[in-house]
Formats: C-alpha cells, structure tokens, sequence
C-alpha cells in the first residue's frame, strides 16, 4: 500500500491519465492495441541484437580485475597510445585534406568531375581487396614497392611493416586516409553546395576573394558541419577493426594493435573472450563524451548549413 | 468463412508461440540421434573427402546422423570461444590445435566431458606421449582426466629445398647430425645464392613471431629441447624456471633464433608471421630450409616433381649429441558440456580411432597428419617404405622419442604459448634492445604471473 501511495503522491491521477493519453496521441479504442501488436516484432529485434548484445558485452567485461590486468599489460599500454594517435592524426588529417579538396572539386569543368569520380574510387571499392594489396605491396622482399625502390635506385627499401612500429603504424595510417578520405570529401563538397552564391557575391564586393573568402565565408559556415563529420569519423574510427589488422596485423611484434584488433586477439587468440571484450569497453570514456558532444551538436537550434 | 479479428489474430499467435515453446523438448528429444559436429577444415581437399567419407560410413552403420561443419582453422576457433563462452554448443568440436589452446583451459574450468570411456577403448594401442596427451587436469574435481580423444598427432621435420641447397654448391647428405650445427649448414648458402642472382632468399625460416598461434612456440620448444630445457613444465604441472640448466637453455635458445635475424639469415617478416605465412614463404622458395609442423608444406605441392624436391627430414640430434626429441602435437575432438547429444558423439569417437577407420582415414588425407599408434606405422607400408617425405615424417613422430606439448602438463602453458611469450622474448632481443639474459628474465616473470593462477594439486 505504502508503494502505492507513494505513486499517487508522486503522481497524480490527472497526470498519469494525461501520459497515457500523450501515448495514445489520436488512436482511438482497438487501434491502440494494433498500433502495440505491430510494434511488438520491432521492439523485439531492437532487444535482441541491440539490447541484449550490449548488456551482455558489459556483462563479460565487468569485472575490475580484467582493467587491472589491461592496464599492467604493456601490449594495452602500447596498444592505447596507438589508438590515440591513429585517430589524433588520422582522423584530422584526413578531415584537413578533405575540406580542402572539397574545395578543389567545387570547380566548374568536366575534367574536375571526372577527377572527382576517379578519387571517390577507393572508398567505393570493397575495403579487404584493397587492404590486403596494401599489405602485399609493402611486403619487404616481393612488395612492389620495394621492388620500385630496387629498380631505380639499387637499394633495398626498408621493412615497411616488418621492423619499426612507427613505419607499420604510418602505413596503417596513411591506408585509412587513402580510404576514408574521399568519402568526407564528397560530404563537405555537399556542405559547400548548400552555401547561397550570394554570400560569396556579397562578399566578393567587400573585397573578400581567395583565402580570404574561405576564411570569412566558407570555414564560418562549414564549422558545424565539419565538426560533426570528425566527431562522427572519430566514432568509426574508434571501432575500425580492418584497417590495422589488414595492413599491419599489429605487427611487428604486436606494436601497431588499435583497440579493435587488440579485442579480438585477448578475445579469440588468447581464448579470454572476457579479456578481448574489457579492452573494447575501454574505449568508452572517450566514446561517451563524443556521442554526447555529438548529440550536443546535432540540435537542431544549432544547426547551420 | 473463418472472419478474423484482432483478438482471434493475437489468441492464434499466442497459441503458435506457445506450442512451439512446449513442443521444443519433444523436438529435440526426437533429434537425440543427430550430433552436431564441428571440424577444421582440411589443408587439402582430399582431407576433407577423408572425413566425408568416414561420415557416411558410421551412418550408415548406426544409424545416427553426423551433422557436420568444416570450418577453417582460424574461424572455427573464433566459433568455438564464442560457443563455450556462450554455452551454445555443438555435440563435438575437432580442431587442430586444440592440445594447446582450447581443451587446457577449458579442461580446467570444467566445460568438457570427460571422455575416458571413449579413448580407453584403444588406450593398449596408443603411443604413450598420445595417451599422455589426452589427460588435462580439472580444477573442480582436482584431478586429471581423458578430455582429448585423439585421432591423428604431428610432429616438426625440417623442410629443405634441395635444388637451392645444391645450386648453392652443397650437398644435404653433408648436413652435420647435431642441433646447432645443422642449422650453420644453412647460413652461407644466403650469400652463394644472392651470388647467382637470387636477390631476396634468405638461409632459413626461422618463425621468430609474435602472431602464432602455433610455429613460433613450436620452434621455439625445439630449441630449448635441443639445449637441454625440456623440464621447463614437467608432468605433475610444475615448472622450474629456478633451475639454472632450464634458464641456460633458454638464453641459448633466444640468442640463435635472435642472432640469426640479426644476421640477416631469416626474412625480416618472419616477426609477424602467422602459421601460414612461413608456409607460403618456403613455397615461393623465400628460404632454403625450416622447421614446420607437419608436411602441409609438401602436400600442398601438386606438381609432383616439384613436391619430389623438398626433402623432409628428422631432427637429428640435441646439442649435446644425444637424439633430439620431438613435440608431438596431439589432434582430436572434444566434446563441451551441454552438448545434447553426448552418447552420438561418443560413439562416433569410438569409431573413429579405430585402428584401421583413422589409418584409413589419415592416409586419404595424404598422411599429412600422423597415426596416433605406432603399431600402425609399422604394419602399414604406407608409412615406412613409400613416399619418402611421409617416411621421415612417420619415423620422427611415432618411431622416435617424443614429449607431449606442455599445455597438457599444465593449463597456464596454453596461455603463455597464446600469449606468444617466447616470440615477445625474441622481439625484445631483436627490436627493444634487451640482451637475452634481461629477455629470458622477463619472459619468465610472465610465465610465472600465468602460471600463478593454475594452481595444480599433488596426489
């Protein structure tokens, strides 16, 4: 009884008939019970490969001992730094260069259209083709470009993923920007479509052209939208897993791990499925606060373009 | 006319969902004589042709019905962490390598059937190490007991392209007997060949790695046997890494494996190797000589006269000039718990590891892998007198001395093998500047953090 009045204190009857009615919106008697029969398979399916395999990864990463283990592992250690400079320098650079080939390709002519359908290619073809002729190429004794290297200058190229982990984790960096890079490139061209050629003849009478244009016009109007796009790309990037295990394996000697491929080693070479899953939910102290800045930025009041 | 409203829709659904849950058990109590097994796909079609066949056969003699997957070796152990860690199992789960990652563990954490009754059946006929090899230790009962039923075992035999061996101005037959030296044969071959144009060949396969799951460890082992360091792990669990003998060795071990890809003998990938890797490598004749597990290598070869130039050798003998002693590598099935179909898989087993059913069996399968009997190899000419590579290969694993992989003795070797322990040692020497003496130390603070957590009761 006590919980009851509780409920009727906290909550008064014509408050709970009003929520109920907001549920209902317009519905009217056994339409409410079809529109709940139809969502039931929906809510289903969201609980099954939504819900449950989220509760259930936090579930088998949730033991403390599990980060304190992470943490005394060197691997992890090596592995976070990786991570935080795969996505520091890949992710920004790659979003740099985008914004301003974006530029580039918003000029008239059709050869730059067709430039623009050649550059689009890498990110349209599939990604593990393409990842593993990468891996091939740098191969130090048969990669074809140690073979280039040979046959113009007599010399043996270095071992690009063989020997130093900052060559193996600059390949797997520069591979990810080859990849990604066109596809941010296409959206911030989108962005800049969208800005009135009025803006830009008034500003062109003040005197703006050029760099100055881009400053004063151009950047002030993208902002938003290229700070949406890197927080979205940091997001990806955190939870891409093709990238370094396909280009560098982790290799040499387990120096160039992000993440995501670390996971999946503890998880399924080491055998300790809890393991490989405490080091993935690491990354959530980053993830949350981009999610919510993302959520914070995709308000529509904010909205600019 | 039946008129449908909504209440007849949601009472009929609710009736379909309802029966489906209650008739479940009769469902499957209707499928008691189907066992769901899982299998690793051969490294040669004619493997899997090997156990399709067999399939049939115990069909058609009993009556049960095999539902099997040939899964790849790499996904079927991603399948089978997935499944035990869930608890939605199949009936039997065969897997290459799993002595040494899945049965420890699992073993000791009391998710397998102890399937005593099953390898009993030919305990008189198997080789001592491969019955040594089926008994893992259960942490809840605290004792230890057949969860490997073992079908097929290999060892490592060398590999050596003999063309490049000769075009390099040797003979194999001149190759010295002991561990070290047989390995120096190797070294000025790299230079002879360059010599001749050969740009990128290197003397040997040295899989010093870091990835595995299985070559580095393996090679690694070899050489702490050929210096004397085989009781690293002894049989009642213990390991003795205080024992000066053991530590010796090891530095031994790390400073030939590291010396030699300092030297620029071994190809420079060779850190981040996985088990096929090395494989592919020796094919496109990368290096002259390795050490690998089984003959996949040659059998893979399907140009007759080019698979007729690799030699396949035994390893001769340990550096102190006594006979070497190979690892021998355990294949078999287990069966998890919560399998539903436990007696099917059982006598499956059975059946399979029956003398002549797995001889027949392994020999279709091109003798890739070894009997688990020596009284096979030697009443079958298959493998004592016919294809030379099987006969060396043979000879070593079922006619030599043998030791079992050290998971078996305890389960945190599993964990230290999956850890890449002694490839992270070597990489230390190799990139991080350690001397081996600081690399063998560290190495064995690792080993002992692991091993700390399996405890092993002495009866």
């Amino acid at each position: 009884m006590a919980s009851a009045s509780v409920i009727d204190v906290g909550r008064p009857a014509a408050r709970r008939r009003s929520f109920l009615s907001g549920l209902r919106g317009s519905l009217q008697g056994s339409e409410y019970a079809w529109a709940i029969a139809f969502c039931i398979p929906y809510v289903g399916v969201f609980i099954a490969f939504v819900c449950f395999p989220v509760v259930y990864g936090l579930w088998l990463g949730h033991s403390p001992s599990l980060y304190i283990e992470l943490l005394h592992d060197p691997i992890y250690q090596q592995t976070i730094v990786n991570t935080i400079l795969y996505l520091a320098i890949g992710v920004n650079v790659k979003m740099f260069l985008a914004l301003l080939l974006s530029g580039f390709f918003m000029r008239k002519g059709w050869w730059v259209k067709g430039l623009l359908m050649i550059y689009v290619l890498p990110w349209a073809v599939p990604a593990l083709p393409t990842f593993i002729s990468i891996h091939w190429m740098l191969n130090t004794e048969w990669g074809l470009v140690n073979n280039v290297i040979w046959d113009a200058f007599h010399v043996d190229g270095p071992g690009w993923l063989d020997t130093s982990r900052w060559l193996a984790l600059g390949s797997v960096i520069v591979t990810y920007i080859w990849k990604n890079m066109p596809f941010w490139t296409v959206i911030l061209l989108a962005g800049r479509m969208a800005i009135p050629q009025e803006l830009y003849e008034a500003a062109e009478v003040d005197g703006a052209t050029g760099i100055r244009r881009f400053i004063h016009v151009s950047f002030p109007l993208l902002a938003n939208l290229y700070l949406v796009c890197t927080l979205l790309s940091t997001i990806f990037t955190l939870g891409d897993f093709n990238t370094a295990y396909f280009i560098s394996g982790g290799g040499p000697a387990l120096s160039t791990h992000v993440l995501a491929t670390l996971g999946i080693r503890d998880a399924f070479e080491i055998a300790r499925p809890q393991l490989g899953v405490a080091a993935v939910l690491s990354a959530l102290p980053l993830m949350i606060p981009l999610v919510i800045t993302l959520m914070h930025k995709l308000r529509t009041s904010d909205v600019q373009l | 006319m039946t008129i449908f409203t909504r209440r007849s829709v949601l009472r009929s659904s609710l009736a379909v969902a309802a029966a489906g849950t209650l008739a479940r058990p009769f469902i499957a109590n209707a499928a008691a004589k189907t066992a769901t097994v899982w299998w690793t796909q051969g490294f040669v079609p004619e493997e899997d042709a090997a156990f399709k066949r067999i399939v049939d056969e115990y069909q058609k003699a009993s009556g049960n019905t095999i539902d099997f997957s040939l899964i790849p070796f790499a996904p079927l152990m991603q399948k089978i962490v997935s499944a035990i860690t869930s608890g939605d199992v199949p009936d039997l789960i065969s897997h290459d390598i799993n002595d040494q990652v899945v049965v420890p563990q699992n073993a000791w954490d009391d998710k397998i059937v102890d399937a005593s009754d099953v390898i009993d059946t030919q305990k008189a006929n198997y080789h001592p190490t491969v019955y040594l090899g089926t008994q893992y230790y259960n942490s809840v009962t605290k004792k230890r007991a057949g969860y490997l039923i073992p079908f097929k075992t290999a060892v490592l035999p060398f590999h050596v392209w003999t063309p490049l061996v000769e075009k390099a101005g040797f003979k194999l037959s001149d190759a010295p007997k002991t561990w070290d030296a047989f390995w120096d044969f190797f070294k000025p071959m790299q230079a002879k060949l360059r010599d001749t144009g050969m740009r990128n060949v290197y003397s040997m396969g040295l899989q010093c790695t870091t990835t595995g799951p299985a070559d580095g460890n393996n090679m690694f082992h070899h050489f702490l046997i050929a210096n004397g360091g085989n009781g690293i792990v002894t049989k009642d669990g213990k390991a003795h890494l205080d024992d000066p003998q053991i530590k010796e060795a090891v530095i031994k071990s790390l400073i030939y494996i590291t010396k030699a890809y300092k030297d620029g003998y071994v190809p420079s990938g060779a850190l981040s190797w996985n088990d096929a890797d090395d494989n592919n490598a020796f094919h496109s004749k990368l290096f002259v000589m390795d050490l690998d597990g089984t003959i996949s290598t040659e059998v893979a070869i399907k140009d007759k006269d080019e698979r007729s130039q690799v030699a396949t050798l035994g390893l001769g003998n340990k550096n102190d000039g006594t006979p070497m002693t190979a690892e021998l590598g355990i294949g078999g099935a287990f069966i998890p718990k919560g399998a539903k179909a436990i007696d099917v898989a059982k006598e499956f087993m059975t059946y399979l590891i029956k003398p002549e059913v797995s001889n027949g069996f392994l020999k279709e399968g091109l003798g890739r892998w070894l009997p688990t009997m020596p009284s096979i190899v030697k009443s079958d000419p298959f493998w004592t007198s016919g294809d030379p590579q099987v006969k060396a290969y043979a000879a070593e694993g079922m006619l030599s001395d043998t030791v079992a992989n050290y998971p078996v003795f305890n389960p945190g070797w599993a964990e230290v093998n999956a850890q890449q322990v002694w490839g992270a040692a070597e990489a230390d020497v190799i990139r991080n500047g350690m001397t081996p003496e600081q690399a063998t130390d560290a190495a064995f603070k690792k080993i002992e953090a692991i091993l700390g957590k399996y405890p092993i009761a002495q009866t």
